[in-house]
């Protein structure tokens, strides 16, 4: 994000005399150029830079461009785009005057921040970079240039899903792997109330519960309901919630209704009912009765022993729910959003260390008996039983199966050790905090052409970790065995069958906080003076809301990116709902509901809690904060690095509102050269304040939320949408293209782990075409990713 | 639960106290390595977010650059804390980062270890780790305070273990001290320990089990590494060093303690309680740096590292300053950022609360610097103290916190390095590179290179003894 850099222009009186007189000149060009030397007045001329400047130049030709790409991307990647698309400086791509000219205009003139940075042979190789890489439009495609080959790092979000899902999956992981958790069938697909995340559920009910509290869980499949609740001999048959039926609660994250109630002993007969309308058996039990009327009611013993564990077998290894706590968070580069970055992923002493601990009670919780994940007895284990255990959690450990030498240097390394409980201690530690498990390869498999393939395998795992944030299941693992992901059409088929899965869910709310740069509303710090009421919980609370909203919309909705800019409903718990001032939602205290929105709000996420409040002060609106956000991260347009010298945020003033205190920056020709893409979008927020509550007077004053989206295509194209407030703001956004490339960008990072490059110009656009032509459909989108070349494809 | 402000400093120490880590034993202390003097050396680094106020864009004088001949000279209201301290700092006046970026705050924080435009290269306290620092249990030690605040990117952090990549601290103090000293406690050689921690299980020798786990991943990784190109081989080089050691330090464990005070036996720390919500608390910010600081000395004396790197807050802070409870700037009424602060002007206007607070801001970081010293200073060690054997730098990434410009950087030095700087001095560089102060760093702690970063400049002419 663009720091805060806020631009006022106030200076006490005697400042500002002796300004003009000393610095007045060379500050003003140093401002002016800080901000890429884009006046509102500079001419539009496309794949050029300013005229003139035919001087003779550094020389043509020779220039390196590797050297040149990584300068390219330090120096002038920030204003020209990272394809040289153009932002806040022009449009570089495609340049068609000429090398000397080219390198003559870098030498003297460029960067515009410090013209003295790149020159000579740092000209020469920029230019070389510009005119061999940067093509511009469609011209790449045929020789695609491809992502190299690498390695990623797991993130803290993915080791912990893979930990988790490699210990609560059964041992019987391979060729055949029916076993695993697939489909969306089956009543303990999940845990709803039983901390989701740190629990599983087993037979109707959480593995730690009592015997008689059983969960009940319904997925919807693409559907939406209003309610769903239970009845049954249990509780009287009610037709209605109202009427005693026990309702569940929609766990956004898993796409899933689910509630728990403790059932008595004995065998009972129950129905779900949808929308207090619709009677069905529960989809998830597969044991039925006849119910009289020519359909079938659910059937569920409850057998509790007197004072008894729950049963159940291949119970999931129990591991502390802050497995991750103590790993380093993950480095993130500037620009990209993520936690995913291949390229940051370094391993520091502090990470082997976390990893080792990690494998360390992982293996003393899966060696204590209770896990289905070692496949005999621990302490008379012998080399079968290793060697059994070596092939099937190295399978999905490492995502592939394991080649013989490594097979048996992990049976050597079990013989080794005295006893045959640290043999396996040993194995376990090592397979879980080994290289092959903390990196996902992307090492491919070298083809004809001299380029490499991602092989059967590394293609599961990068569908597995795109869709689900975790290694791949049985079923995926199958496929690549089978073949089934050597062509794009192969690869789809999985892809949907992932994405149509409620653990897509988790992933994609994910996406949705980092690509919004709204994770940090869970640990924002308000005015207590100002903002009493808004508490930490408060800001977790608003990022729940933004992540059921966007599975809501992109899984249950109409798919479709514009919904998320003007749904006109949110969702909700009760507290929360005070906070905004909006109705409750139905359902009793930590529930979440579906509200509808009052007009002022009906602007989908932007009037999130989430991102008004992450995008503001402690005290205070920032438009230049919500102006940036949508900027940078809804349309791709950076802005560049703020200068220096443009003063501070100007203070609260009881006397005027925020956009008065702002009026400088528009007024002052030096600060208009960034800020007039900046305020005029960021004054459309002003309607609510720092915490994201609704207002309509400032300081007495009523609220101006009017603003103009200019050059909502391009920077610098001249073009204006006047707009009232944020439901026209979005308006104004999902009717422009680039709302819609940036996204398909956003996700393309995301799934990528880096930043685009020149090697990803033409797998982009095809791409945006796909998205484009499925009406902006983000699961369209999400798919259309794993059908590019780039998918698959490395140097 | 509601977040309150206004907790005095003793609820937080009593809070702290209350629930203070101790660990019971610590078996595996190791001889320090034995520097020129017969010491080990250690080098700190010690960062600050946005700047001082420093000359203004109107020509006010600096409120931070020593005033003075070499060794007659006054210290201006920013530095006031280091009075006490006055002779054991070099004051460093006139280096620059050079032009490039200058006026940028990430520009500044990607050249201020690195010395490399864009911090395109190693960073001064991880060549020292890999050199100077090589031989103890951590090469490196990175604590935050506050400094992976609103998922900082990369920019914003300082130390870079490979060109162009810079790597996250440990904001947590509870973590960093089970980092370092591990969990200890449980008896046995409980698996909860790790590799992690230079203490174990008071049983003697290496655990075998931990040993054939490293041994294990060694041979996973190198097999790994030869399916590799250059790039991507790189990338793991610091896995593999990592691995190292941890190796070095698993097979090493059982080591009687050498030389070490006697308190190292059962360090305690009062680390815990800082939740996650306390982490990003602003009223908690001095408790927990304070626990850094703690933290870094003891290992430092304790033998576990020569090499540290502290950085309080990220630059373009929005730490909240004014809730420092007992702090100058406490207002419990008013939200006071600091980079807000930073931008107080075109002039040092005593009229305008940003000025004033930037002022105050300054001398509070110069206050926490000073405790570092004081703690050092208070460790007595082979006839003199820890600080005498110590090299500590303090810096930030920009000059003036409005300007920003990269020149006349406000660096101080301290610390002996065991005879290698001649500290009490005030040294003025006219517009030198400050890859020539990382070289002289370098030098004070044994390395004889010619000169660091991207510039020809070599040490710095006078600051060196010798």
């Amino acid at each position: 994000m663009l720091d805060p850099h806020d631009c006022t222009g106030r200076q006490p009186a005697r400042v500002r005399s002796r300004l003009g007189l000393l610095l007045g000149a060379s500050m003003l060009v140093a401002l002016a150029s800080a901000c890429a030397g884009l006046g509102a007045s500079a001419p539009d001329e496309a794949a050029g830079v300013d005229a003139g400047g035919s001087g003779p130049g550094a020389g043509g030709g020779g220039g390196d461009r590797a050297s040149g790409a990584k300068l390219y991307g330090q120096l002038c990647a920030s204003c020209h785009g990272q394809l040289g698309e153009g932002g806040v400086g022009k449009p570089i791509a495609g340049w068609t005057r000429g090398e000397a000219e080219l390198v003559s205009i870098i030498d003297a003139r460029m960067p515009t921040t410090d013209p003295s940075r790149c020159t000579g042979a740092c000209a020469a190789d920029v230019a070389a970079y510009i005119l061999a890489e940067l093509k511009g439009g469609a011209a790449t495609c045929s020789e695609a240039p491809l992502l190299p080959r690498r390695l990623r790092l797991l993130s803290r979000r993915e080791y912990e899903a893979s930990v988790r899902d490699l210990l609560s999956a059964p041992g019987t992981s391979g060729a055949g792997g029916a076993g695993g958790a697939t489909g969306t069938g089956g009543a303990c697909k999940l845990d709803a109330d039983c901390a989701i995340e740190s629990e599983s559920c087993v037979g109707g009910a959480c593995a730690k519960d009592p015997c008689n509290l059983r969960t009940f869980v319904f997925s919807p499949g693409s559907k939406t309901y209003k309610s769903v609740h239970v009845a049954g001999d249990f509780n009287g048959w009610p037709a209605t919630i109202g009427g005693g039926g026990w309702a569940l609660g929609y766990v956004a994250s898993k796409g899933i209704w689910a509630g728990k109630h403790v059932v008595d002993s004995g065998g009972h007969q129950y129905k779900l009912v949808l929308d207090e309308a619709t009677w069905v058996v529960d989809p998830g039990n597969p044991k039925k009765s006849p119910d009289g009327f020519g359909g079938d009611n659910s059937v569920l013993d409850v057998a509790c022993p007197a004072e008894g564990q729950p049963g159940g077998q291949g119970q999931p290894v129990g591991l502390p729910a802050d497995l991750t706590k103590g790993f380093p968070v993950e480095s993130r580069p500037k620009g990209f959003a993520f936690d995913d970055s291949a390229d940051g992923g370094l391993v520091t002493s502090v990470h082997v260390d976390q990893y080792m601990k990690a494998a360390s009670a992982i293996a003393a919780q899966a060696l204590d008996g209770a896990s289905a994940l070692v496949p005999c007895q621990a302490s008379t284990a012998d080399a079968a039983c290793a060697e059994a255990l070596v092939r099937q959690l190295g399978r999905r450990a490492f995502r592939r199966p394991l080649a013989e030498p490594e097979v048996a240097r992990y049976k050597a390394l079990f013989g080794a050790q005295a006893a045959p409980e640290s043999g396996l201690r040993v194995v376990l530690e090592v397979m879980l905090s080994s290289p092959h498990f903390l990196y996902r390869s992307e090492l491919g498999e070298p083809q004809p052409d001299g380029t490499y393939r991602l092989t059967p395998y590394e293609i599961a795992g990068a569908l597995s970790y795109q869709f689900w944030g975790t290694s791949p299941d049985p079923d995926l693992l199958l496929a690549a065995e089978q073949g089934d992901l050597s062509t794009p059409d192969g690869i789809e088929v999985q892809a949907r069958r992932l994405l149509a899965d409620p653990r897509s869910r988790a992933v994609a709310a994910a996406f949705a906080l980092q690509w919004l740069g709204v994770e940090r509303i869970t640990g924002e710090v308000k005015s207590q003076l100002l903002f009493p009421t808004f508490e930490h919980a408060t800001g977790v609370a608003m990022a729940e809301e933004t992540s059921r909203f966007f599975t809501h919309v992109v899984f249950d909705g109409s798919h479709r990116l514009d919904e998320l800019f003007t749904a006109d409903y949110t969702f909700v718990d009760q507290p929360l709902a005070a906070f905004y001032g909006l109705p409750a939602p139905s359902g009793g205290a930590g529930q979440w509901g579906k509200v509808s929105l009052p007009p002022a709000r009906r602007a989908g996420v932007l009037a999130h809690g989430s991102i008004l409040g992450s995008y503001a002060h402690s005290d205070q609106t920032s438009p230049i904060r919500r102006g940036v956000f949508v900027r940078e991260t809804l349309l791709c347009q950076p802005l560049g690095t703020p200068p220096p010298q443009a003063g501070g945020v100007p203070k609260v003033d009881p006397n005027a509102t925020t956009r008065e205190r702002f009026r400088q920056h528009t007024d002052n020709p030096v600060c208009k050269t960034c800020h007039q893409y900046i305020d005029p979008v960021g004054f459309g927020f002003e309607g609510f304040d720092a915490v994201g509550r609704p207002r309509d007077t400032e300081g007495g004053v009523a609220i101006d939320a009017t603003g103009d989206l200019t050059d909502v295509e391009r920077l610098g194209a001249g073009t204006h949408a006047a707009f009232d407030g944020l439901p026209q703001l979005a308006a104004a956004l999902v009717s422009s293209e680039q709302l819609h490339a940036c996204f398909a960008l956003q996700y393309y990072r995301f799934a990528h782990g880096a930043l685009e490059g020149p090697a990803d110009a033409c797998a982009l656009q095809g791409i945006r075409e796909a998205f484009d032509k499925s009406g902006h459909d983000v699961q369209e989108l999400m798919v259309a990713v794993t059908r590019s070349p780039s998918f698959w494809g490395r140097k | 639960m509601t977040r309150r402000e206004g907790v005095s400093r003793r609820q937080i120490l009593h809070l702290l106290g209350r629930s203070a880590l101790f660990l019971p034993f610590l078996s595996l202390l190791r001889p320090r390595p034995a520097g020129a003097a017969g010491v080990a050396k250690r080098a700190i680094f010690f960062y600050f977010p946005d700047g001082v106020a420093g000359p203004s864009q109107e020509g006010d004088p600096s409120l931070w650059h020593a005033q003075g001949s070499e060794t007659d000279f006054t210290l201006p209201a920013q530095l006031e804390p280091l009075t006490a301290h006055k002779g054991d700092c070099v004051f460093l006046n006139g280096l620059s980062m050079g032009p490039t970026d200058s006026g940028s705050h990430p520009g500044g924080a990607k050249k201020l270890l690195t010395a490399f435009d864009g911090g395109n290269g190693e960073s001064i306290d991880q060549m020292l780790a890999r050199t100077a620092g090589a031989q103890a249990p951590f090469r490196h030690v990175y604590l935050g305070a506050a400094a992976n605040a609103n998922n900082a990117s990369g920019d914003k952090h300082i130390s870079y273990p490979s060109p162009g990549q810079s790597i996250t601290p440990e904001d947590n103090p509870r973590q960093a001290f089970e980092f370092l000293f591990g969990k200890g406690g449980s008896g046995g050689s409980s698996g909860a320990a790790g590799a992690g921690g230079a203490a174990g299980s008071a049983a003697s020798g290496p655990d075998p089990v931990e040993v054939s786990v490293i041994d294990g991943l060694l041979d996973d990784m190198k097999e790994l590494q030869g399916k590799l190109g250059d790039t991507e081989k790189s990338k793991l080089a610091l896995h593999f060093e990592s691995l190292r050691q941890a190796e070095k330090r698993i097979k090493s464990a059982g080591t009687p303690p050498v030389g070490a005070p006697p308190s190292c036996g059962s360090p305690s720390l009062d680390t815990a309680g800082f939740t996650d919500e306390q982490l990003g608390d602003p009223a908690s910010f001095p408790a927990i740096l304070r626990a850094q600081i703690d933290l870094m000395v003891l290992a430092m004396q304790c033998g576990l590292t020569q090499v540290g790197t502290i950085q309080a807050s990220i630059h373009t802070s929005e730490l909240i300053m004014s809730r420092f409870v007992g702090s100058e700037m406490y207002d419990p009424s008013f939200d006071m950022r600091s980079h807000q602060a930073s931008h107080y002007g075109a002039a040092h206007d005593p009229q305008k609360r940003e000025f004033t607070d930037f002022v105050k801001q300054g001398r509070w970081w110069v206050s926490q610097f000073a405790y570092l010293l004081d703690q050092l200073k208070s460790r007595p060690e082979d006839g003199g103290t820890m600080l005498d054997n110590s090299v500590v730098l303090l810096c930030t990434e920009v000059c003036d916190g409005n300007t920003h410009l990269h020149d006349n950087m406000p660096f101080v030095l301290a610390g002996g390095a065991g005879g290698a700087i001649k500290t009490g001095r005030l040294l003025s560089y006219d517009g030198l590179r400050h890859g020539g102060l990382h070289a002289s760093i370098a030098r004070s702690m044994g390395q004889m290179i010619g000169s660091f970063g991207d510039t020809p400049q070599g040490p710095l002419p006078g600051l060196l003894s010798g």
